[in-house]
């Protein structure tokens, strides 16, 4: 990609992180709350790529390595404690869950 | 004007994401999101990072969104009826052009960030060490040496989740009173 | 050729780790056929520990590097020396017939494969420890002998004794290893390396070596081979079946102490080998008067194996450590059969321990008392029985040394096991029965008596002799070395002393013991000594210590941490910063909506970016 340069990269991973913020600010939904989420995690690995990409250095793309690792276990933890959530209270809706108020 | 390749991906992710955001159907959100990745896997080769990129596809696209839509139909949680309150969306919308227009300033117009092309490279940079290769054999390199605890606690954290996860999903009757 | 040897080694490694899986995973319920993989492999490594022993005329060495940390190389890898060369050949030896043993021994036993896949784990654990070429191996090899020893000694897992005396024999275990591991970090931090070779160069290097090094490293040696003061777990460990007193708590495991004291010889400080000579010679004695106030058999004959590990540590003290691997051997061998003797006696007489219920089984049980007689002989150090040619050596090693402390400790040594020695065939083989049991006792079957006849009559009484046909002069050479450097000879004051305690000890013993039927005569004479000899002083002040300073201090403890950490630290800031930010804001803070806890972390992210960019 000769035509590119790292502020192309870098304001498109921007543009999906703010996406993926208001998408956690927005939903009720927990489960696409998460999905918002996870889509921050891949702005910012993208951010990590175009970095090392243009700073010819491996240590970006190898911390893209643990960001993927470590995301693939949040999951599992994330997806388990909503389940867990929902045999509690029956409900996903982050409004329905208001306990911590009182 | 920055190359056709990357403006397509580029469009296609974040109209993806858009759907993500947008859609009511938690299904389709997940979809949306499957397509994000995917693009961002794209954006990932167009960078020059093969093995990141099939990492992505796999572990991302692949198994962690099966996982999702696992949950969701598992789940078949209710859509949330009716529309947005005007604050939550009025809220949103702010948030969004705000920071919007916060990263355009930032990486654009603000002239922080380098605008030199992919094409010439720096030649003080040139010397590095980890000097970036496409090879997936360098990440093996790096990951065995200079980031060996990492990786290690890496692993760790994963049979942590592993066990957790296990521990969480035990139907625990003392606790479900 | 050296690459042979060393795939030899392989396989006396990593055969009985394969039996010890297989049984555990595929045989737990087929104990006969386990017994017999188990058994079979045995033989098969002693087979080829004979072969490494003969053929090999250097060391073998053999090393891959598994991880590298900074500058420090952590590996696997096998040293074997002379010293390893005789350890492998008489561990695997005498376990191979106690195996044997063992599949008469246990053959009532529901729980047969569980035991011999633990007998074939053990013997892969030891068999690490011999071979291990750095102190890490030899570390994790180390805990798993630890390991194994528990889940064996606790075989009769639902009878309380022998749960809680698994539970005790691993306690103390880990207080000596807790010092052994801070040597080897220790040895780490100071050298940079944990192989022996590598050690052994900086320490010839190096005028002194830090006392702690080699006092930290004793740690170790002091728990396995059960020395003073973390002897207490050896006499309770006997709550095993007996084929593993035999093996593990008399042979080989706690000699495995002994073997790595030897091993490492080169690091320890002139300070620490005092103490271990010292303190080894004083639990010499101390063990073997001890042993006459034990009515249990097996019991009794543990305070010997103290006794002897005691002798052994002296040895290494003195700087002799080929001697006390030789004794090392000697005693393997005798005190192997001694147990399996003892054995053999419990079996023939269901189940009966009490060594004042025996009696008069010389005539009804004629091969097991024959090869017992000939071990005790052994033990006591006749003349020309293979455990005169190594102790008496000791004896006159602390003699030539010129302490007399030292000396005059291993001769009451000497003469306590004449004394014990004595008691036991008196109490057990002569006079008239003195139970149902006894009275009805049996011969034992085939698989019993050919490890006794084997064991005992070739290698206790030969041991010394054979030692100098089978095996080639390059093997020894240390220990003949050894010996010609203390002058051993006839006239020496050793045998003087050996021969003296000899017959007033054991034939006293016969004599005094005969006296009185049914009862102890010590105990008879003066019960206020054979109180004083029975009572466990050790484990009372452990107790004493356990109970009245260690748990006072965990209970002062555990109320700081209610008192600082809980109440203080979590309530006061948990309840404190809610209740001033309410107060502050009017609840705006907390709603319960995630959505606006979400928007809060936005906006502290970016002030905090504000804040480092504009900055």
């Amino acid at each position: 990609m000769e035509n590119t340069s790292l502020a192309h990269h870098l304001i498109l991973a921007g543009l999906l992180f703010v996406l993926g913020l208001t998408g956690v600010l927005m939903r009720r939904n927990l489960l696409v709350v998460y999905m918002c989420l996870e889509l921050m995690l891949a702005a910012a690995t993208l951010a990590l790529v175009a970095f090392s990409r243009f700073n010819r250095t491996m240590d970006g793309a190898v911390l893209v390595f643990f960001v993927i690792t470590v995301a693939a276990a949040e999951v599992a933890v994330g997806l388990a404690l909503i389940v867990a959530l929902f045999r509690k209270r029956g409900t996903v809706q982050s409004d329905a869950l208001t306990t911590l108020r009182d | 004007m920055p190359d056709g390749l990357f403006i397509f991906f580029a469009a296609l992710t974040l109209g993806a994401a858009l759907l993500l955001v947008l859609s009511r159907n938690a299904v389709t959100s997940a979809m949306g999101m499957i397509l994000a990745l995917v693009g961002v896997a794209a954006d990932f080769f167009l960078l020059d990072a093969y093995f990141l990129g099939v990492l992505q596809v796999l572990v991302y696209a692949g198994a962690v969104m099966v996982l999702f839509l696992f949950i969701i139909m598992l789940l078949d949680t209710e859509d949330a009826t009716g529309a947005y309150p005007w604050k939550t969306a009025a809220l949103g919308l702010a948030t969004f052009f705000l920071l919007a227009a916060g990263v355009l300033w930032l990486f654009h117009w603000s002239g922080a960030v380098s605008t030199v092309k992919a094409g010439t490279t720096p030649p003080e940079l040139s010397v590095n060490p980890a000097e970036f290769t496409t090879a997936a054999k360098s990440f093996g390199r790096l990951l065995y040496t200079k980031y060996l605890l990492p990786l290690e606690i890496a692993g760790f954290l994963l049979l942590v989740a592993l066990v957790g996860v296990v521990s969480l999903s035990k139907d625990n009757p003392e606790s479900n009173a | 050729m050296p690459s042979d040897l060393s795939s030899l080694v392989h396989w006396i490694l990593f055969l009985p780790l394969g039996a010890a899986a297989l049984s555990a995973l595929f045989l737990r319920r087929a104990g006969g056929l386990a017994a017999w993989l188990s058994t079979s492999v045995a033989f098969a490594i002693a087979g080829l520990s004979l072969k490494l022993l003969t053929s090999a005329t250097a060391d073998v060495t053999w090393h891959v590097e598994l991880a590298k940390f900074g500058g420090v190389s952590l590996g696997f890898g096998y040293l074997i020396d002379a010293n390893a060369r005789l350890m492998l050949f008489v561990v695997s030896f005498v376990a191979a017939w106690i195996h044997l043993f063992s599949v008469g021994y246990m053959k009532e036993d529901p729980a047969r494969g569980r035991f011999f896949a633990g007998l074939s784990i053990f013997m892969f654990s030891i068999l690490g420890i011999v071979v291990a070429d750095n102190l890490l191996m030899t570390f994790i090899y180390w805990e798993l002998v630890g390991f194994s020893s528990y889940m064996l000694i606790a075989h009769y897992f639902d009878k309380d004794y022998a749960a809680a005396a698994s539970k005790k024999a691993f306690i103390v275990n880990r207080v000596g290893d807790l010092g052994f591991i801070l040597g080897i970090a220790m040895c780490l931090s100071l050298y940079g390396t944990l192989d022996f070779a590598a050690l052994k160069d900086h320490a010839a290097a190096a005028k002194t070596i830090p006392v702690a090094v080699g006092a930290l490293l004793m740690c170790g040696f002091l728990g396995k081979s059960a020395q003073f003061p973390l002897h207490v777990w050896l006499t309770d460990a006997m709550a095993g079946p007996t084929p593993v007193s035999a093996l593990i708590h008399a042979a080989t495991m706690v000699a495995a102490g002994v073997y790595f004291m030897a091993r490492v010889s080169f690091l320890l400080a002139p300070e620490v080998l005092h103490f271990i000579a010292i303190s080894g010679a004083g639990m010499a004695a101390l063990a073997g008067l001890c042993a006459l106030a034990q009515t249990d058999i097996k019991k009794s004959l543990a305070y010997s194996t103290l006794a002897h590990l005691g002798i052994m540590g002296c040895a290494i003290g003195l700087g002799h450590p080929e001697l006390a691997l030789m004794h090392m051997a000697m005693h393997a061998f005798f005190k192997a059969t001694l147990f399996l003797g003892a054995g053999s006696v419990i079996h023939g007489c269901h189940h009966e321990q009490d060594m004042l219920k025996m009696g008069g089984l010389l005539k009804k049980m004629p091969l097991t008392a024959a090869t017992f007689i000939a071990a005790t002989l052994s033990n006591c150090a006749v003349p020309f029985l293979a455990g005169w040619y190594s102790k008496d050596a000791i004896i006159e090693a602390a003699y030539h040394g010129d302490h007399i402390a030292i000396f005059a400790f291993l001769s009451l040594a000497a003469l306590a096991t004449c004394l014990y020695s004595g008691r036991m065939i008196r109490l057990v083989f002569l006079g008239e029965a003195n139970s149902e049991e006894a009275s009805h006792a049996h011969e034992s079957p085939w698989t019993m008596t050919l490890p006794l006849v084997v064991l005992g009559l070739v290698y206790s009484v030969a041991g010394g002799f054979l030692a100098h046909t089978i095996i080639p002069a390059g093997s020894l050479q240390p220990i003949e070395h050894a010996l010609g450097e203390v002058a051993f000879h006839l006239t020496a004051p050793s045998t003087i002393v050996g021969l003296l305690s000899l017959v007033v000890g054991f034939f006293g013993a016969l004599k005094f013991y005969g006296s009185v039927r049914g009862a102890d005569a010590l105990q008879v004479v003066s019960p206020r000594t054979y109180h004083i000899l029975e009572y466990r002083w050790m484990d009372g002040l452990y107790l004493w210590y356990v109970d009245s300073v260690q748990r006072r201090l965990a209970e002062f403890v555990a109320f700081l941490d209610l008192l600082i950490i809980n109440g203080v630290a979590v309530r006061w800031i948990g309840g404190g910063v809610p209740a001033v930010l309410g107060y502050l804001t009017g609840r705006s803070f907390h709603r319960g909506q995630t959505r606006a806890y979400a928007l809060w972390i936005v906006l502290g992210s970016l002030f905090l970016a504000w804040f480092l960019i504009a900055r």
